[in-house]
């Protein structure tokens, strides 16, 4: 590792959103046909929308995400793991936001993909009215550093 | 409903990955990538020849294999690791198993299938039915 020079420092970035981000009927319903399902009819919304949501309105854009680890998004971000804790559905109709902070970037070197960044963040979906969370997702993104390779 | 540890899941088919679906999904996620949306993109970055999945497409296919598994059930908690892209055309089975149960607690873990090419997504989930 002492060969490159060290990841930027910039766990504990704040990923606070500042819009709110409402699950519309329409919408829910167009993604869940999109993946082969009905809508729900009790008013929950796909699960899924736990990545959504907190994507769409976390405090930066995905390009704004890798601008901050000193990252090109045109150079492709990979997604390596996804993770979620629910504490309650997501329901059609409201609206939530976003708190969240990334934890750690770190410089790796690897066989397949040369030198990379790990890039592991936490998102937390709130009601917009505030309270305690619906949901805590980490997400680990893989930077590959191709201006580092040898 | 009884379940024992070891029961596989039904499995959960989508017969050809649309790139219509891409586009709906570069909309919901706010996220224009090119690479899901245009071919000649996917090749001058020598990714292949096919518009590539969002990631989370993927993992909602296998939400949608573990509700309909247990219906009326709600995920608590689910982890899923990336190992591999989907392309347009592809044909996808999300399977899982068994592996613990817990009063109505019930463990499981999945994998998301293209075939010919095997496993692309993987992982562990946790209803609550």
């Amino acid at each position: 590792m002492s060969d490159f020079p060290p990841a930027p420092d910039v766990a504990g970035t704040s990923l606070d959103g500042t819009t709110l981000f409402t699950i519309s009927a329409e919408e829910n319903a167009t993604l869940c046909r999109s993946t082969g399902v009905e809508p729900a009819a009790d008013g929950t919304a796909h699960p899924i929308y736990y990545y959504i949501a907190t994507q769409v309105a976390m405090g930066k854009t995905v390009a704004g995400l890798c601008a901050t680890c000193d990252f090109d998004v045109d150079d492709g971000p990979m997604m390596g793991s996804s993770g979620v804790r629910f504490n309650q559905p997501l329901k059609v109709g409201e609206s939530y936001k976003v708190t969240g902070e990334i934890l750690s970037l770190v410089r790796k070197q690897s066989r397949k993909l040369g030198v990379m960044d790990v890039l592991t963040y936490r998102l937390r979906l709130h009601p917009a009215a505030g309270g305690k969370a619906l949901l805590e997702t980490d997400n680990v993104w893989v930077l590959p550093r191709k201006e580092l390779a040898a | 409903m009884t379940v024992t540890i070891g029961d596989a899941l039904p499995p959960f088919v989508i017969d050809r990955i649309s790139p219509e679906g891409m586009r709906d999904w570069s909309v919901f996620l706010a996220d224009p990538n090119p690479i899901h949306l245009d071919v000649e993109v996917v090749k001058a970055k020598g990714l292949g020849d096919k518009r590539i999945n969002q990631g989370p497409i993927n993992v909602a296919y296998v939400i949608n294999m573990l509700l309909a598994a247990f219906p009326g059930g709600r995920i608590e908690a689910m982890d899923s690791r990336f190992l591999d892209n989907v392309y347009e055309g592809d044909r996808v089975i999300a399977a899982g198993t068994v592996t613990a149960v817990d009063g109505n607690r019930i463990s499981c873990e999945f994998t998301l299938n293209v075939d010919g090419r095997g496993a692309v997504n993987s992982g562990t989930a946790t209803i609550i039915v």
